[in-house]
């Protein structure tokens, strides 16, 4: 949401600036189990995002005064390395925007997470983006659900997230940092796909009611893709040791 | 076998309960990645945590020694207690035993009882998902392990296994090639082979 007079030109021929149509994802690509030292891990590759998830536990809430005792506490931290963008992002240490992704992340999980299996317990979820191109807490969210899957922490859902904005008059899917730079508007959604549940929606900028019940089609369309590579993600590793012995 | 499903994943059919599954109307849903078997009506959980239950054996090293209670790490989230005035030879930070659960308290501390401190030998932790293929039906598997190591095998159901003589290093690469295979059919042959093959 710079805009200005430099405004770039982002829809040529009716093509996107990396040659995809309005309601094209980038390719998506999920390893999990990537971090042998975490309870859950996974890795994703979206667009030019490059991310890590892990989650530890659940284990003793310390410090003590962060315990539930009618539930689990998540507590999350997405940070962005120093290397991972063209801009400079800080040189470690949460900012006042990785703060809140952090926050609207955790609250993300708290929905689809079984706590109150675990009271008094903690679960950390570290989300670590090596390389950016914006839309990185949309993929932090889609990785992270990986990883709370492969640790065998109970679920309801497995969900998902890929923003959607508005550049001039269109609706478009899944914006790349110049996209999501120079756009009329950017709306991250998370989604849970077993009921079509919102968990997650921002939204910068402004768009209309019908541009936003689009999006939101365009979305659902979108997440049947990354719930099958999330699927696919989490079944390889058994997979393979199965296929061994076929 | 079954197929593989994620967790908010329906299942067809599903007999009894099952702390894995969950019901939203009148369809049953899987919680965790597994393995289900539709002819069965079956899950099995992949990866899982393991909640202590009344009746478990538990393998857990003890933390700290405070009067009259020993408070034991269980490779959990939630502590072990055992009163220190059941237990016959005293304890230290540090040891490792071999103890059932009698109850669980409002805080979910496991209650410990029929204390035995286990010496020497070494302890290896692996996902309690997998404790049920290490022991197999009917203890099949383990009978097999302690036939083909000649170690002393002490299984706790909260993932923790205690190795005593024997060839260790045998025991220990068995039990992680079951704990990586455990989802694979035809199991018992091949640890069987591997234990023949190195004995």
């Amino acid at each position: 949401m710079s805009g200005g007079t430099d405004k770039p030109e982002l829809i040529v021929n009716g093509k996107r600036l990396d040659g995809r149509d309005m309601g094209d994802l980038r390719a998506v690509k999920i390893e999990a189990g990537t971090l042998k030292n975490a309870d859950g891990s996974a890795y994703i590759e979206w667009g030019n995002n490059k991310i890590l998830a892990a989650v530890y536990g659940p284990k003793e809430a310390l410090p003590k005064h962060i315990a539930d005792p009618e539930r689990a506490v998540i507590r999350c931290r997405y940070s962005m390395a120093p290397f991972s963008s063209l801009e400079e992002h800080g040189r470690s240490g949460p900012n006042r925007r990785a703060i809140e992704i952090s926050k609207v992340t955790k609250e993300v999980f708290e929905k689809v997470v079984v706590l109150e299996d675990f009271p008094g317990s903690k679960i950390d979820l570290f989300i670590e983006v090596l390389q950016s191109d914006g839309g990185t807490r949309a993929a932090g969210i889609t990785a992270a659900a990986v990883a709370f899957a492969s640790s065998g922490i109970p679920m309801l859902d497995l969900p998902y997230a890929v923003s959607v904005g508005k550049i001039g008059e269109h609706v478009v899917l899944d914006l790349n940092k110049i996209e999501d730079n120079y756009s009329d508007a950017d709306m991250p959604v998370a989604l849970g796909p077993r009921l079509n549940e919102v968990l997650l929606l921002q939204m910068d900028g402004s768009m209309s009611r019908q541009d936003i019940s689009k999006g939101l089609e365009m979305v659902t369309r979108a997440g049947s893709v990354i719930s099958q590579v999330q699927k696919a993600a989490l079944k390889e590793p058994y997979e393979k040791v199965s296929s061994r012995y076929r | 076998m079954g197929t593989i499903v994620v967790p908010g994943e329906v299942l067809e059919r599903f007999n009894g309960r099952s702390d894995n599954v969950f019901f939203d109307g009148n369809k049953a849903y899987s919680k965790v990645l597994g393995i289900y078997d539709s002819e069965r009506g079956m899950l099995t959980p992949l990866e899982g945590l393991w909640y202590p239950r009344m009746g478990d054996t538990v393998i857990g090293i003890v933390e700290e020694d405070k009067f009259n209670i020993y408070t034991v790490y269980l490779n959990a989230p939630y502590k072990g207690i055992a009163m220190s005035k059941f237990i016959e030879e005293p304890l230290a930070a540090g040891d490792i035993i071999e103890a059932v659960i009698k109850d669980i308290d409002r805080t979910k501390t496991a209650v410990l009882t029929r204390v035995r401190k286990l010496n020497g030998g070494k302890i290896i932790s692996v996902k309690p998902s997998k404790i049920p293929r290490i022991m197999g039906h009917g203890d099949t598997m383990i009978k097999q392990l302690v036939q083909g190591t000649k170690c002393t095998l002490v299984v706790g159901l909260n993932g923790v296994i205690w190795i005593s003589g024997g060839n260790y290093d045998l025991a220990a690469e068995a039990i992680f090639k079951i704990v990586e295979e455990a989802h694979t059919p035809g199991l018992t042959e091949r640890v069987k082979e591997l234990l023949e093959g190195k004995k």
